[in-house]
């Protein structure tokens, strides 16, 4: 026996050979013990930048609060802030009392709000006394006199989005809110949603992710509806729906598709979209073509194009963005999104929550395991590279797909949420709107010259006056 | 007991590759104990073969999936450390064989089976956790621990 199986054999003494080979898994777990650790601080990180976007706060001064126009898209709101600490609804106005109103009565009572319900909107002002702000979501044609009355009444307004159906009566409400000195803003959401805010502040401009902005894409889609119906033993008398603006019941509630009323799908879809391009790119759009038309629907019940196709130039710092915009009331495959697609990489985001993704250009982006270790983004997607030919070999001149990293931040609120809270901050004094009325003129601008296009079948150029107001 | 007689070289090559082995099981065993919310249910519903009725039956059950994911979670934290410090090797990798093999049945890489896991290689008989396997086999036939690991002392100290 040679000395090495000397030490081997049992019964022996135990001596430094044996006490260090039989501790020679020590330095292994000590270094699988850092590696562990700095792997789980990042995965920490990622996690606490999830929880940070979801904490609460404290409980504010209560505001007192009127609500204009209750139907569709103000109960939206409504149900919104009811999950808003700090506000006292005084009192709801829509004109159709028999059905609108009273189901937003109903649900304030439900919530311990005792709120006087008004058909005219001329009274409530009237009437209320001690009104902080008013929520205005009531057909466009209406915005204009109804943030103006608010306004010159002594309240902050949120309006909802299109600000107007026609510039002047955009004009109309900027110069309002420049003269009572009072907050007003629109209701272009996104400009809130964190997810949006992280893609922006973050992504684009910090990081510069996508590297130089070469083109973008957003597009709505919607399937195929029938116009929608109203109860008849709830129907508004005529003579009460010609007082207010509309023709007859059919009109009234479906206001979107008329020209005197509303914007159409462009405006009503697209103008949220159309904004995300601005707000994003850091400029306002050089010229638009666009293409657009009845397609689908009656005409004489339907005034507005039900199918736009849109694109636009916008001249950023960094060099000329192309963006197209489509919405399409005839399918809803693909949803809505936005995409922003620069020579490193492509941003796809959308208030959808399932969607928002950012693509990595392979072939000429820098590597973003950082962003990934921060909790910025999560780890690439598995991406399986397949040849889709029957010859099963790649095609070495193809671009290798990109990698896809889902946008790490969640948001999990009733998308609305943040943007009310953030007027209702300013209100406060807390922070400034994230869409003051002179930013939802120039998304006004912006959009409604779509239809404009339309109409005269070429390229219409912006001049950079059109989005100011002096 | 015999001894098994190797030289320096082939030594530290089977205590190597018993520590690689070692570490692959402790990090899965810590990254599911360090996510909190992991569970073998989507793995187990995947199952496929003559086994999948009972591998579906443990998933279907909460409280039973329930204790095969702390038993999967600490069997491979402890057959890790084990592996890695030489500690109970034959049992560790015992332990090891039996959760492969567990894994290997519950989605065999048989001809005509398709899942839609994503895998990150081409199996088809052969997936890596069949060669993992293999190489503890070698680990049970040959006692790397004998010439390093806990079990060198612990052998000395009992046969004293």
């Amino acid at each position: 026996m040679n000395e090495e199986e000397k030490s081997k054999s049992p019964g022996g003494k135990i001596d430094r050979r044996d006490f260090l080979q039989g501790l020679a898994g020590l330095p292994v777990i000590g270094a699988f013990a850092l590696a562990a650790l700095k792997q789980e601080s990042y995965r920490r990180a990622a996690r606490a930048r999830k929880a940070a976007a979801a904490e609460g706060g404290e409980a504010p001064a209560e505001l007192r609060i009127a609500l204009l126009g209750v139907g569709a898209q103000g109960s939206v709101l409504l149900n919104s802030m009811l999950k808003i600490p700090g506000l006292r609804f005084q009192a709801v106005c829509d004109i159709w009392t028999e059905y609108n109103l009273k189901r937003a009565g109903n649900l304030l009572k439900k919530y311990g709000h005792e709120a006087a319900l008004y058909e005219d909107y001329r009274e409530m002002l009237d009437k209320e006394k001690g009104l902080d702000a008013v929520v205005i979501a009531t057909p466009d044609f209406w915005h204009a006199d109804h943030a103006v009355a608010c306004l010159q009444a002594g309240l902050h307004v949120y309006c909802e989005k299109e600000m107007s159906n026609t510039l002047e009566g955009a004009r109309r409400m900027v110069l309002a809110a420049r003269e009572s000195g009072k907050l007003l803003q629109i209701g272009h959401q996104r400009r809130s949603n964190p997810r949006y805010i992280f893609c922006r502040d973050l992504l684009l401009e910090q990081l510069q992710l996508i590297g130089r902005p070469v083109t973008a894409f957003g597009q709505w889609n919607r399937s195929a509806a029938p116009d929608l119906g109203w109860p008849k033993k709830y129907e508004i008398p005529a003579s009460q729906l010609r007082r207010y603006g509309y023709d007859s019941m059919a009109q009234f509630c479906n206001w979107r598709w008329y020209r005197k009323l509303g914007g159409g799908p462009i405006v009503d879809l697209g103008s949220h979209q159309i904004d995300i391009f601005s707000w994003f790119l850091g400029v306002n759009p050089k010229s638009v073509q666009a293409s657009g038309g009845i397609d689908y629907y009656d005409k004489s019940t339907h005034e507005w194009y039900d199918t736009v196709l849109a694109t636009y130039e916008y001249e950023t710092p960094a060099g000329m963005v192309r963006a197209h915009y489509k919405t399409q009331t005839t399918n809803g495959s693909l949803g809505y999104f936005e995409q922003f697609m620069g020579d490193q990489g492509t941003l796809v985001i959308s208030e959808s929550a399932g969607m928002g993704s950012v693509y990595r250009e392979k072939a000429n982006a820098p590597s973003w395991d950082e962003f990934v270790r921060k909790g910025y983004l999560t780890e690439p997607k598995l991406v399986e590279v397949k040849a889709e030919s029957e010859s099963d070999s790649l095609d070495v001149r193809e671009t290798i797909s990109p990698d896809e990293h889902r946008i790490a931040l969640q948001f999990n609120d009733p998308y609305h949420k943040p943007h009310l809270e953030n007027f209702f901050g300013a209100v406060r004094g807390s922070g400034k709107l994230n869409c003051p009325a002179e930013v939802g003129y120039e998304s006004a601008v912006a959009v409604l010259k779509v239809n404009e296009a339309i109409e005269a079948r070429k390229t219409l150029d912006f001049r950079p006056e059109e989005f100011k107001i002096i | 007991m015999k001894e098994t007689r190797l030289s320096t070289f082939q030594w530290i090559t089977l205590v190597t590759l018993r520590m690689l082995i070692g570490w692959h099981f402790l990090y899965e065993g810590l990254a599911k104990l360090l996510k909190g919310n992991w569970s073998a249910y989507g793995f187990l519903m995947e199952s496929k073969w003559i086994f999948a009725d009972y591998f579906h039956a443990l998933a279907g059950n909460a409280n039973v999936l329930a204790v095969v994911n702390t038993l999967n979670i600490w069997g491979l934290i402890l057959i890790g450390l084990g592996l890695i410090m030489g500690l109970f090797t034959r049992v560790a990798a015992g332990g090891g064989i039996l959760l492969i093999l567990l894994y290997y049945l519950c989605n065999p890489p048989f001809v005509g089976l398709f899942y839609s896991i994503p895998m990150e290689g081409h199996y088809i008989f052969v997936n890596k956790n069949l060669v993992e396997l293999g190489a503890l086999l070698v680990l049970i036939a040959i006692p790397s621990q004998q010439y390093a690991g806990l079990d060198r002392i612990l052998y000395k100290l009992v046969k004293k």
